[in-house]
């Protein structure tokens, strides 16, 4: 009896999977396409990747895309340790619940939301919409990511072994650089390819803040699909995909090494 | 006497907030080279005084001085203090001769200079070949010696330890206990240890200082302590004892029990209401008619080493005795005690006080004798 049931939800997760998983391979698959369209498989062919290699336009958008998810995630990284230190320096418990809200609440609210009053802000700052106005709000969305990917390591420290780096002569900066950053290392990383994705794939909050003349991939891609079809995106999206699944990777094998306990705990 | 203490503490206060002070003008003076123990229950301010010491926290009013010089806002990191943390605080991502080495490395010693001090720290605690080890792979005592070794490396004036065998198991305890006291001998490096295992501070200690509830209630060396504890809270703590209510009929002279016995204390008004203190291994167990005191016994429990046997007179008074012989429950017997074994405690006497008697009354004790 419980045999069938749990095989019954093995199905249903495979289903389930399956058509979450379809549509993303339904796209792998045609953009090896020498057809040209996506309803009928004639031949297997590398033409749209390279054409999308001599698309120099398109090779432009995916730089400024990476740059300004390397760019972004290392600001954000530094600004949300600093962030996470300076929470967890309050000694009063409720100022810190009420700073780690304020973070999450940044999280959690819709993407549409910040975009539009990212735009409100930047309109009304004169800041020029372009490069800067996106850098600006993929750093401002990464930082509460970072700082939840941060604190809880921070706080797992034990206080005493900045004490003991005291003790021992350190001054408050030596304390920083060769015992709190060391320890808290894994949570940076963790948080550094998380601000990474997000900002690799962010389209709702890029969308309100590009410019003429900037974009990145997910804008472009969707500007692409609305002029109608070409097996171009189709690679384009294999190549971001393969390219998010590795980032993901590395950040589960980081995680689990940083981790061990926590992930012999789960399984 | 004439030498100057290497730490002082002058009417030092400390609180938190708005609580009740955590310490409460507490004074002392520690010596150069001596082995110190802080002793107290749980939560009476012995980590706090560590921490003063070590400059993790700053004293509400009051000085503290490192050789007669005032050290109240010196830094932690410019104190040539180093401790021993109770959960050792040993750097995780760090090996064993990284560990150590932390201090020298601070202070920018040379490689080779490093080398061979990180090696010697290291067999002084017995961890010879330790260096490439991950602390996340030592056992528990290992730990400990690590942390030790770390701070001797430095050469610090003090070494504080805050009950850095409370985590061990008894004979690693027992073990550690001789060599931390041997360790102490061979550097001469002043060490003030806390415990609140009145055991281990008795073992170890050159001087101890028993807290409670932030005040300093005595200081002396064990056997003062133990022999002539000045209160019933430090009768109490440190080791079992017998404690009963008395009267003071007049110099040398306490009644008790309903009888009136001979002692050695003298100071006291005449006719006051006093406490005395008989320790269990003191007593002699006779027969009914050689005893001081007449009980009966209500209970017997097998230690190992020697029974320990509890009794009741006939004012109701609870005894406890310590005896290699066994009797039988309900059994009249005698308790035998000499006046030397009668310690008697003033109610509520202050530390100063009780010195300023003995002293008073120690010249003629002296010249009796
Ligand atoms: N940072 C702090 N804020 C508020 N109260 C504190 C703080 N640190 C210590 N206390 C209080 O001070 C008192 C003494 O603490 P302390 O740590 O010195 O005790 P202790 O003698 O070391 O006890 P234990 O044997 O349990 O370690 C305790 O009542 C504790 O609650
Ligand atoms: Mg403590």
């Amino acid at each position: 009896m419980e045999k069938k049931s749990s095989s019954l939800a093995n199905l249903f997760l495979l289903f389930i999977f399956f058509i979450l998983y379809a549509p993303i391979f339904y796209l792998i698959f045609y953009s090896f396409n020498s057809g040209g369209t996506m309803s009928h498989f004639e031949g297997f062919t590398f033409d749209w990747y390279r054409e999308l290699l001599h698309d120099t336009r398109l090779l432009i958008i995916v730089l400024n895309t990476v740059v300004i998810a390397l760019l972004s995630a290392l600001i954000a990284t530094i600004t949300g340790v600093l962030g996470a230190i300076g929470i967890r320096s309050y000694k009063r418990r409720q100022t810190r619940n009420t700073l780690l809200s304020l973070n999450n609440i940044l999280i959690v609210s819709p993407d549409v939301i910040m975009g539009a009053s990212f735009l409100i802000l930047f309109t009304m700052a004169g800041v020029r919409l372009g490069f800067y106005s996106v850098l600006l709000s993929h750093v401002a969305f990464s930082i509460p990511i970072v700082v939840l990917m941060v604190l809880p390591k921070l706080m797992e420290m034990s206080s005493s072994l900045e004490d003991a780096a005291r003790d021992l002569g350190a001054s408050h900066w030596n304390v920083l650089t060769k015992v709190t950053l060391p320890y808290i290392a894994p949570g940076i990383f963790a948080g550094f390819f998380m601000a990474l994705t997000y900002s690799l794939d962010d389209f709702a909050v890029t969308f309100f803040v590009t410019g003429n003349g900037f974009s990145t991939l997910s804008v472009e891609i969707y500007s692409l699909a609305r002029r109608g079809v070409s097996l171009n995106i189709n690679a384009l999206s294999t190549l971001m995909f393969v390219i998010t699944v590795i980032f993901v990777v590395v950040y589960y094998y980081l995680a689990s090494r940083s981790g061990t306990k926590g992930a012999n705990l789960r399984r | 006497m004439a030498k100057k203490p290497i730490i002082q503490f002058n009417h030092v206060m400390k609180q938190f907030d708005d609580d009740a002070p955590v310490l409460d003008h507490v004074s002392f003076e520690i010596e150069k080279g001596k082995f110190y123990t802080l002793l107290g229950p749980s939560g009476c301010g012995k980590t706090t005084i560590l921490r003063l010491i070590a400059g993790f926290t700053e004293a509400t009013s009051g000085d503290i001085l490192f050789e007669g010089k005032k050290i109240n806002h010196v830094p932690a990191n410019k104190r040539p203090i180093n401790t021993v943390f109770q959960d050792y605080a040993l750097f995780p991502h760090l090996n064993v001769y990284e560990n150590v080495a932390f201090g020298l490395r601070i202070k920018k010693v040379k490689k080779a200079d490093m080398d061979a001090k990180v090696k010697e720290a290291l067999s002084f605690v017995n961890l010879k070949g330790y260096e490439n080890r991950e602390i996340a792979g030592m056992s528990g005592g290992q730990k400990q010696r690590v942390a030790i070794a770390r701070a001797i490396v430095n050469e610090p004036a003090i070494i504080l330890l805050d009950e850095p065998l409370s985590a061990l198991d008894l004979k690693l305890r027992y073990q550690m206990q001789y060599e931390l006291r041997e360790l102490q001998r061979r550097l001469g490096i002043t060490f003030i240890f806390v415990t609140h295992d009145q055991e281990e501070a008795l073992a170890m200690s050159d001087e101890i200082f028993v807290l409670n509830k932030g005040k300093i209630q005595q200081s002396g060396t064990p056997n003062d302590i133990y022999d002539e504890p000045i209160n019933r809270f430090v009768a109490d703590f440190i080791g079992e004892s017998n404690i009963i209510r008395a009267t003071m009929i007049k110099d040398f002279l306490v009644e008790f029990a309903g009888k009136q016995f001979e002692c050695v204390d003298q100071g006291m008004d005449p006719n006051e209401a006093v406490e005395i203190v008989i320790r269990p291994e003191d007593m002699e167990i006779t027969s009914v008619e050689q005893g001081s005191i007449l009980v009966t016994v209500q209970a017997q429990l097998f230690r190992g080493v020697h029974y320990e046997i509890t009794c009741m007179d006939d004012a109701q008074n609870t005894w406890l005795v310590q005896s290699t012989k066994k009797v039988n429950i309900g059994e009249k017997i005698g308790l035998r005690f000499t006046p030397e074994d009668i310690h008697v405690m003033r109610l509520n006497e202050s530390e100063e006080d009780f010195d300023r008697r003995l002293d008073a009354y120690g010249e003629d004790e002296n010249n009796a004798k």
